[in-house]
């Protein structure tokens, strides 16, 4: 890793030096029984780093596989998938190691039940035996203040709210100083007024870390709204049908929703939305 | 705005003996010596508040607190006050307005109504602070007692249950700062009152009651025919009871303690090995696909096999009576243990072990943070069925085997015809079974706050 970084260290344009994904021609064929069901078709995706790049397809089309393959937790059929120059997965290596430069928020959230909320974000840092305990809540604790969470150090998960909840997981992520942040649909089970809190919550965050955002979502708007780049994916097997750069200057806030670019982008990508969740509709896939 | 002095008449029911009783009946005050309890009494102006009448709201400025006499007053908190029950019903003997002793700012964090007509004792808080400081000891006692009433009773978080010290005016001093063992046991004494004002005991007494009397009727006033042979409630108390015993086996006898022993010290040891090895066994079985295919079909094949029918193999087997009683109340348990916490395991969702690993947690740190906590609930689930079949076994294996223990005097007394000395022991063993159980549960929600707590905001 370190060596890259030391080849690669002209910023991007986004500002970063590291968290450059590479996807290139990506298959992954399940076989469940003898019946291959092809989820990703020869997808090939530049993401440089620093990026905020927002996924978007009709329910269970494939992304989730994407996010998995780069997280390590499913191997790809063919083709390869690199970060900042280094090989994750690909020929002679179908599965990459899970590991803390590629954190992930889960859809459903994943924040340990059984231990409290500062126990939660000081979780990896322990257990990667890179902070002593004492170290590692510190920081947990300095991080948790920042992002205004000081109060709910010592209740666990169960006790907050869902909303302040994925807060917490995100900064969990951000404990260990990630390249990349893969987000699944982190935001899909919150109401629409706590969704927007959300948005600016980790827009606000990112203006501070600058690292890779791999968001994946079904929802338009929120897309548009956070992302650098839309990508649109096809209804399954998955492949970019459409990238759309959103020129938006960051930092951007809640006035952007309503701005006339901002409509203008929604017009534009809705069409192509709409027709891939047509057309998973009708092959009646299964919601992943 | 302290509100509405217009509307509340003023009483002249309570004198200052009264007033200091009441307020001895509130969590807070309860310690308080009778010298000062007097002084506070003194404090303490009586008013009657008609159905309706609105206290204070929230947002008002707070300068007195309130102890219900009589009456019901609804208690709504405000999202400010971020407590995990908002609105609470508050009778005789709670105390309200408590927001004047918080260290944050004197401002209401409820909205109160009387929901009937009610009398309370206005106390203001600045006076009663000025009367604390000659007694300042008594003082941070009170005050401390006010911070772990507001946390547990209204459910504030910690940060905000923090109440005003007498010694140095406005430095905030939480609960925390008490020695702990005090207001642990203060607190438990305040539950237990609780409790016995609720109905809970009481129902719990009724339905005790409705078995006992069906059983003394039928037996011994309406002398069915299907219960003539079966001892009488009277009949079976006495025997229990007395000290020269017709059938050799009551209280006042040494061999009943011995029997109650033997028999505990079984289940204990077998409690405790089909624990060990059940836990383990299901945490792999659960853990790893290799484990579970190679031991779970001989599991899933030896389970059905009834304990009795284990009897005559266990006694070829061990041939020592205790071993053997040992063995076959373990084995039931060590099912009941190993199932439940492979299915445990299984119901961990996938998405934790996934977020551990992305946090660089090895194959062995999923396990021990991942896995075990995640399987706990259902371990806990396990040992409750198992402490509870043990005892079941073991009844059956020492009818069987061994010379001692509540199932030897079940099964001896039936032989020998000393049919009350059967109702003892099964009343005995119902007994200690259930205190066993109420121990395993005890202990699981003592390791598992986390989840205790998810439930308690769940409104259990």
């Amino acid at each position: 890793m370190s060596a890259v970084m030391n080849r690669n260290t002209q910023p991007s344009k986004y500002g970063a030096t590291r968290g450059a994904i590479q996807i290139k021609n990506v298959d992954k064929i399940y076989d469940p029984e003898g019946a291959a069901v092809k989820a990703v078709d020869n997808c090939t995706l530049d993401i440089p780093a620093g990026e905020i790049c927002m996924v978007v397809g009709p329910s269970g089309c494939g992304k989730t596989t994407l996010l998995n393959a780069i997280a390590g937790f499913h191997s790809i059929t063919s083709g390869e998938i690199t970060l900042d120059g280094e090989l994750l997965c690909g020929p002679g290596k179908p599965q990459a190691e899970p590991g803390s430069d590629r954190v992930v928020v889960f859809q459903n959230g994943a924040l340990f039940p059984w231990k409290t909320n500062l126990e939660n974000v000081a979780f990896g840092p322990i257990v990667q035996g890179k902070m002593s305990k004492k170290e590692a809540y510190e920081k947990a604790r300095s991080l948790m203040a920042d992002a205004g969470l000081g109060r709910s150090e010592r209740n666990y998960p169960g006790e907050i709210s869902s909303g302040v909840r994925r807060r917490v997981e995100i900064v969990r992520a951000l404990m260990n100083d990630p390249a990349v942040l893969l987000l699944d649909e982190p935001y899909r089970a919150l109401d629409s007024l706590t969704k927007s809190v959300m948005h600016e919550s980790l827009l606000e965050t990112y203006y501070k870390n600058k690292v890779t955002i791999f968001f994946i979502t079904h929802d338009l708007e929120e897309a548009i709204f956070l992302g650098h780049r839309v990508v649109i994916m096809t209804s399954r097997p998955c492949r970019p049908k459409k990238i759309l750069e959103v020129d938006i200057p960051h930092p951007r806030d809640y006035n952007a929703l309503t701005s006339t670019r901002f409509r203008e982008l929604m017009d534009e990508t809705m069409d192509a939305v709409h027709e891939e969740a047509v057309k998973a509709f009708e092959a009646g896939e299964k919601e992943g | 705005m302290t509100t509405d002095n217009s509307k509340t008449g003023v009483g002249q029911g309570l004198d200052q003996a009264a007033k200091a009783a009441l307020l001895r009946e509130t969590m807070p005050f309860k310690t308080v010596p009778d010298a000062t309890l007097r002084r506070i009494a003194d404090l303490a102006k009586e008013e009657t508040l008609p159905a309706g009448t609105r206290l204070y709201n929230e947002g008002d400025r707070a300068d007195d607190l309130f102890v219900i006499a009589s009456g019901k007053i609804e208690h709504a908190l405000g999202p400010e006050a971020e407590a995990s029950k908002l609105v609470k019903m508050v009778k005789r003997g709670d105390v309200i307005g408590w927001a004047a002793l918080l260290s944050t700012k004197q401002r209401r964090l409820a909205t109160t109504v009387a929901e009937a007509d009610t009398q309370i004792l206005r106390i203001n808080a600045q006076k009663l602070r000025d009367l604390f400081q000659n007694d300042q000891q008594t003082g941070d006692m009170v005050m401390s007692r006010f911070a772990t009433m507001i946390k547990e009773d209204y459910t504030l978080p910690d940060w905000l249950a923090k109440t005003r010290s007498i010694g140095e005016g406005t430095v905030a001093r939480s609960e925390a700062e008490v020695p702990v063992s005090e207001s642990r046991l203060a607190l438990l004494g305040y539950r237990l009152g609780l409790w016995v004002k609720s109905p809970k005991p009481y129902l719990m007494i009724t339905g005790f009651t409705a078995v006992l009397l069906f059983w003394h009727f039928s037996v011994d006033v309406f002398e069915w025919p299907r219960f003539r042979n079966m001892p009488g409630l009277v009949e079976v108390i006495t025997e229990w009871l007395s000290r020269d015993p017709i059938y050799g086996l009551s209280v006042w006898t040494p061999e009943y303690y011995t029997h109650i022993i033997v028999s505990i010290r079984r289940v204990f040891i077998a409690f405790l090995l089909a624990t060990a090895l059940g836990v383990t066994l299901g945490l792999f079985m659960g853990w790893s696909k290799g484990v579970r295919e190679f031991v779970f079909p001989v599991f899933e094949t030896l389970r059905p096999v009834p304990i009795l029918a284990w009897v005559p193999l266990a006694i070829i087997i061990f041939f020592h009576p205790e071993s053997t009683v040992i063995f076959l109340t373990f084995l039931a348990s060590f099912y009941a243990t190993a199932l439940n916490t492979m299915l445990g395991v299984d119901s961990i969702d996938e998405s934790y072990s996934r977020a551990a690993s992305c946090l660089g947690a090895n194959k062995w740190q999923v396990f021990r943070h991942v896995i075990v906590p995640g399987a706990l609930p259902f371990i806990f689930t396990g040992l409750q069925i198992s402490v509870g079949v043990a005892w079941f076994s073991l009844v059956a294996a020492e009818m069987v085997s061994g010379e001692f223990g509540l199932g030897f005097v079940i099964n001896t007394s039936y032989t020998m015809v000393k049919y009350p000395t059967i109702v003892i022991g099964m009343i005995t063993l119902g007994a200690v079974g259930y205190t066993t159980s109420a121990m395993v549960r005890m202990l699981g929600d003592h390791l598992m706050q986390w989840r205790v707590r998810e439930l308690a905001m769940g409104g259990r």
